[in-house]
């Protein structure tokens, strides 16, 4: 058991502590509860004069308007399986990478890492273009990742989600003694087996929290789901059923809020599953 | 370190380099190609792409009845609708013209959109089945403007949005007023109600409301830009755009509507701050009537056109609208023309109204649902009383996402510069952007 | 004594040197191959090599075009026009003041965010397990809002008409900001915006260091409280020198990201607030570039803000190496 280091410290300076804490949480979810709020409001009240942090006359119209949205059932289980793919992926590829160049010593590993920081310095819309004539390219010649296809959105959320996999487990690998690796070794264990059954489970919680930074961002995402998916309609994501709502000059605000709350609520369920391990295991990218 | 890899190591860059800049050179980014199918099958499946609205079902029905009409008059042939979200659009309509694969046959757009879709060559020209067409009889001459490029035709013109004053009945019962006749009642009463009412703007006139203030620069005269020859130039500086420019831009001041509130205010603020009854009046379009019913100011309000220099004259409205056009790509181009034809005709124009409260493009339905419907009559009105279109140009969606106009007014009413200033450097971006688009 | 694989225990009960920067060992004991790291590498860099490095090497090719969307589509054929595109960008006096702002806004995003990150960080760690659990949850509901949202929200919460914001601050007294309009003011704005980043990412620096500092030993942080150090002090001299790989990670990400803001400013600032005084450099490309499908101009763009982030990313990478701070 990792022993939690236990700062002694003084009773009211505790209660302090904790009253402070508290309050900055409900600072933090105030918005968070205007925007739920918002759904629940009916339409005359969501942008009125006097606003109240309450609703007397509680309404599901736009949760209704939201779910009642054709495919939305489509869209949510398409985001799931994008975003998904895109966790589990990312997390075996930046494992790889990160172990590469954390215990290995070679010529250009100081550029490779650079290399990952610099793939992230351009602002993506900059990129939708020439990303898009790739994806038609790759179409013709692997069916199943070209545009109108979840695997062009897979493949291109992968890609912005590792550089920032991989600097982050670069702590969590390198707290890994060596001496464990030639422990391995000398019982005669393979080189793939101390990665896959020895490294792997122990670098597991680091990936905990990079697998929250790809989920949210690919979850999230509106601009490629916009360029990529044309013509079939079916494989959108969840953010193009909240795209409905904003109308140039008539913005439905409740089904906004609404739209908005049902794409958060997965997120948090996501971390409630991971959060045991995401804060246990990120001790890991401190050490060494 | 080793010695002996030192030349190795700086021989490798240098020729990556080389090797870069002679591929660099070689290479050419990827284009499509939108050339126009030579093939116009008679049968097969017709893809439609059409705007999704929040509450899109009746529009579904509505459409639905014209497919299945289509496919009894049209054997061996299928229809395939899709909606696409209007926020989606630029991006889907690029897609679509750099994807000829995943391009549709017909298509639902803004009439904002159509020269600059005809300038990337995603648009068919449909001038013959357009003079062919019973119903284009009914389509007046600025309507038409918005489907036009080049005096060729790229659409029908399905439903049109124009703005017109509403303004709180009870409001101006209870100060004796009368809704205003002319522009400068217009002001005057604004001031007025604010003057009487601190809490209460006299006209919610936002800054970023271009087309509610395009009415005040048409009425005096001046426009934004002049065609000469197909060549645009700009015309926000001439004296009497200046006059309008002035007059809309006096009412975002403390005596009206006040800078810190107004400036950033568009169209949508503007109405919003009407229903909600924080502004005795808003420039709104017949499209936001459910929005206001919606609001606070339910039954104590009406709806007057906006008015020009002169009693009784009405300032001429912005003709917003979609149309629907015919893709270049498409490989069913009579089959796409006659459905454009059907559901931009006059018994689905009607039809669209009745479920969607869409203004319908064509004047005699236009007027059929005039004489029907109360609150769409001063709308009506100002759209057959001559309105008028944004330079039909590609330049002009670069004018618009650059904020050339909203940038203008913001530096008038935040006192940055003045009226003349803020017009003249606003006209010279305006021609650097029609200079580049050629 | 290699069969024991429980490695948790191993870790924590190996002699802890004061940390010092480790350097793997040359090749590696294991006797794995000279081609074993790019094995590994393999995966990762397939993936990146066609999805990042060829588009951002076709960036660099456009840049020097004149590719809009008509060029794109097939409507006009593409023009070769060297630095045309650079030479527009650097001779309109608005992008060099976008610029300066973009940078200074930046900074004040990742300094800020590093603060109250760290500082709750730290607070975690002094209360216990509800009040911890409350402000994590809260603090993640935060970070994963869709930023469109959350700009939303928070505009419209300080809104100068319908905001609960003016009217709490009124009643509370503070009757200037009776009507007070955010985002009429340059730095109000600016202000509006950066709060709303800084709610949406101190999560991240949160969690992260909060767990670092849950690995420093016991002992460390009671040797400096028994000596009477205050919370700042212990922070600067112990814990700071102690989190920095994770510092340096956190601060690295929130600079790109910050650089790079763009959905924030366009929903809160209206598309760059009152006469443009909010621009930042990735709005004020989207504005004049990619809105219109210029992407020629949109490229030369694009590649200024990659060397301006790998310039400064570089350096700062440069100066922690001269500290002693081991990539």
């Amino acid at each position: 058991m990792i022993r939690i280091p236990y700062v002694r410290i003084r009773r009211p300076h505790r209660l302090a502590a904790e009253a402070s804490a508290v309050l900055i949480a409900l600072v933090v979810a105030f918005p968070l509860y205007w925007m739920v709020l918002s759904a629940f409001k009916p339409a005359g009240e969501v942008q009125s004069l006097h606003p109240k942090p309450w609703t007397l006359h509680p309404s599901l119209d736009s949760f209704r308007r939201v779910f009642w949205q054709e495919d939305f059932g489509r869209y949510f289980l398409n985001s799931l399986l994008v975003a998904g793919a895109v966790v589990v992926l990312s997390a075996l590829a930046a494992f790889l990478a990160a172990t590469a160049v954390t215990r290995f010593r070679f010529r250009f590993r100081t550029t490779v890492l650079i290399m990952f920081l610099v793939a992230q310095m351009v602002p993506v819309e900059a990129l939708t273009i020439p990303l898009f004539f790739l994806m038609r390219d790759l179409g013709d010649a692997v069916p199943g990742v070209g545009l109108n296809t979840l695997g062009s959105l897979i493949l291109v959320h992968l890609a912005f989600s590792l550089p920032f996999a991989v600097w982050m487990l670069r702590g969590f690998v390198r707290a890994v003694p060596e001496s464990l690796e030639e422990a391995a070794m000398i019982d005669g264990a393979s080189r793939a087996r101390f990665l896959w059954q020895v490294l792997f489970p122990l670098v597991l919680p680091g990936l905990a929290a990079t697998s929250i930074f790809s989920f949210i961002s690919t979850w999230n995402d509106f601009l490629f789901a916009k360029s990529f998916i044309i013509s079939a309609t079916e494989n959108s994501t969840l953010p193009m059923a909240l795209l409905v709502f904003f109308k140039p000059d008539q913005n439905d605000w409740g089904g906004i809020m609404a739209g908005s709350t049902v794409m958060t609520l997965p997120v948090l369920v996501f971390f409630v599953l991971v959060q045991r391990r995401l804060v246990s295991g990120l001790a890991g990218a401190v050490k060494g | 370190m080793n010695r002996s890899h030192r030349p190795s190591r700086r021989a490798l860059p240098v020729l990556l380099l080389a090797a870069g800049l002679a591929a660099a050179t070689a290479c050419a980014p990827s284009t499509s190609s939108n050339q126009g199918s030579s093939s116009d099958a008679k049968s097969g499946t017709l893809r439609v792409w059409l705007f999704q609205e929040v509450n899109n079902a009746p529009k579904q029905k509505v459409v639905a009845q014209a497919v299945s009409e289509f496919t009894k008059a049209h054997s061996g042939t299928k229809v395939d609708v899709t909606y696409i979200p209007i926020a989606t659009r630029a991006e889907k309509m690029k897609a679509a013209f750099n994807d000829p694969k995943s391009a549709p046959d017909v298509v639902e757009f803004g009439n904002t959109d159509t020269a600059g879709y005809v300038a990337d060559g995603g648009l068919a020209d449909i001038s013959a089945e357009f003079a062919a067409w019973a119903d284009a009889k009914n389509v007046t001459d600025s309507v038409k403007s918005s489907v036009s490029v080049g005096g060729k035709v790229y659409g029908v013109p399905w439903y049109v949005g124009v703005r017109a004053l509403y303004y709180r009945t009870d409001v101006f019962k209870s100060l004796d007023l009368k809704p205003p006749t002319t522009q400068a009642e217009l002001i005057t009463t604004a001031r007025k109600i604010h003057a009487e009412n601190s809490q209460l703007y006299g006209v919610a006139s936002g800054a970023m409301n271009v087309f509610g203030m395009l009415p005040f620069v048409w009425a005096n005269g001046g426009d934004l830009a002049t065609e000469k020859s197909g060549k645009y130039t700009a015309a926000i500086d001439s004296a009497a755009s200046r006059k309008g420019v002035a007059a809309y831009t006096s009412l975002i001041a403390k005596t009206n509507c006040p800078p810190a509130q107004c400036a950033a205010m568009g169209g949508d603020a503007g109405i919003q701050a009407f229903a909600s009854g924080k502004s005795a009046m808003a420039i709104g379009g017949d499209y936001s009537h459910a929005a206001v019913e919606a609001g606070a100011v339910k039954g104590k309000y009406a709806v007057v056109p906006l008015p020009g220099l002169t009693p009784g004259s009405i300032a001429p409205a912005f003709a917003g609208g979609n149309n629907l056009g015919v893709m270049k790509s498409t490989s069913h181009r009579t089959l796409a023309a006659d459905f454009t034809e059907l559901l931009g005709g006059a018994a689905y124009q009607q039809k669209m109204f009745d479920a969607m409260g869409n203004m319908p493009a064509l004047s005699d339905v236009q007027s059929a649902v005039a004489s029907k419907t109360a609150w769409e009559a001063p709308f009506v009105k100002t759209l057959q009383s001559g309105t008028k279109f944004v330079p039909v140009t590609p330049a002009w969606s670069a004018i618009d996402s650059q904020a050339v106009i909203p940038t203008m007014m913001q530096e008038i009413v935040t006192g940055k510069k003045s009226v003349d200033q803020a017009t003249a450097d606003a006209a010279k971006k305006m021609d650097a952007a029609f200079a580049s688009a050629g | 004594m290699a069969r024991d694989l429980d490695v948790r225990s191993d870790v924590s009960s190996l002699p802890r040197p004061v940390p010092r920067p480790r350097k793997p060992v040359k090749g590696n004991r294991t006797g794995a191959g000279r081609w074993t790291p790019w094995l590994y590498l393999a995966p990762a860099l397939i993936l990146l090599g066609g999805l990042l490095v060829y588009p951002i090497y076709q960036l660099g090719l456009i840049s020097f075009l004149r590719y809009t969307q008509a060029q794109v589509s097939g409507g006009q054929p593409t023009a070769f026009v060297g630095l045309d595109n650079y030479d527009a960008l650097f001779k309109d006096p608005q992008f060099w003041q976008v610029l300066l702002t973009t940078l200074l806004f930046a900074g004040a995003c990742v300094v800020c965010t590093l603060a109250v990150g760290s500082a709750l960080a730290v607070l975690l760690t002094k209360v216990r397990a509800l009040p911890r659990l409350l402000l994590m949850f809260a603090a993640l509901g935060a970070w994963a809002t869709p930023a469109v949202t959350g700009s939303t929200v928070w505009v419209f919460l300080f809104d100068s008409d319908y905001g609960p914001v003016d009217k709490t601050l009124v009643w509370l007294g503070l009757t200037g900001f009776q009507d007070y309009s955010w985002t009429y003011g340059r730095y109000s704005a600016f202000a509006l915006v950066l709060m709303e980043i800084v709610w949406c990412s101190f999560p991240f620096v949160m969690v992260t260091l909060y767990a670092g500092i849950r690995a420093i030993p016991a002992e460390v942080l009671e040797a400096a409280a028994l000596d009477g150090a205050s919370a700042w002090r212990t922070w600067r001299s112990v814990m700071a020198p102690m989190l920095r790989p994770i510092l340096l990670v956190v601060t690295i990400q929130s600079v790109i990201w910050d650089f790079k803001v763009f959905g924030q400013i366009y929903v809160m600032t209206s598309g760059g607030g009152i006469a443009g005084q909010n621009l930042v450099l990735n709005v004020y490309a989207y504005q004049k570039a990619f809105a219109s499908s210029e992407y020629g101009l949109g490229s030369a763009i694009g590649v200024v803000m990659l060397l301006i982030l790998l310039t400064v990313t570089l350096g700062y990478l440069r100066l922690l190496r001269r500290q002693g701070e081991e990539l």
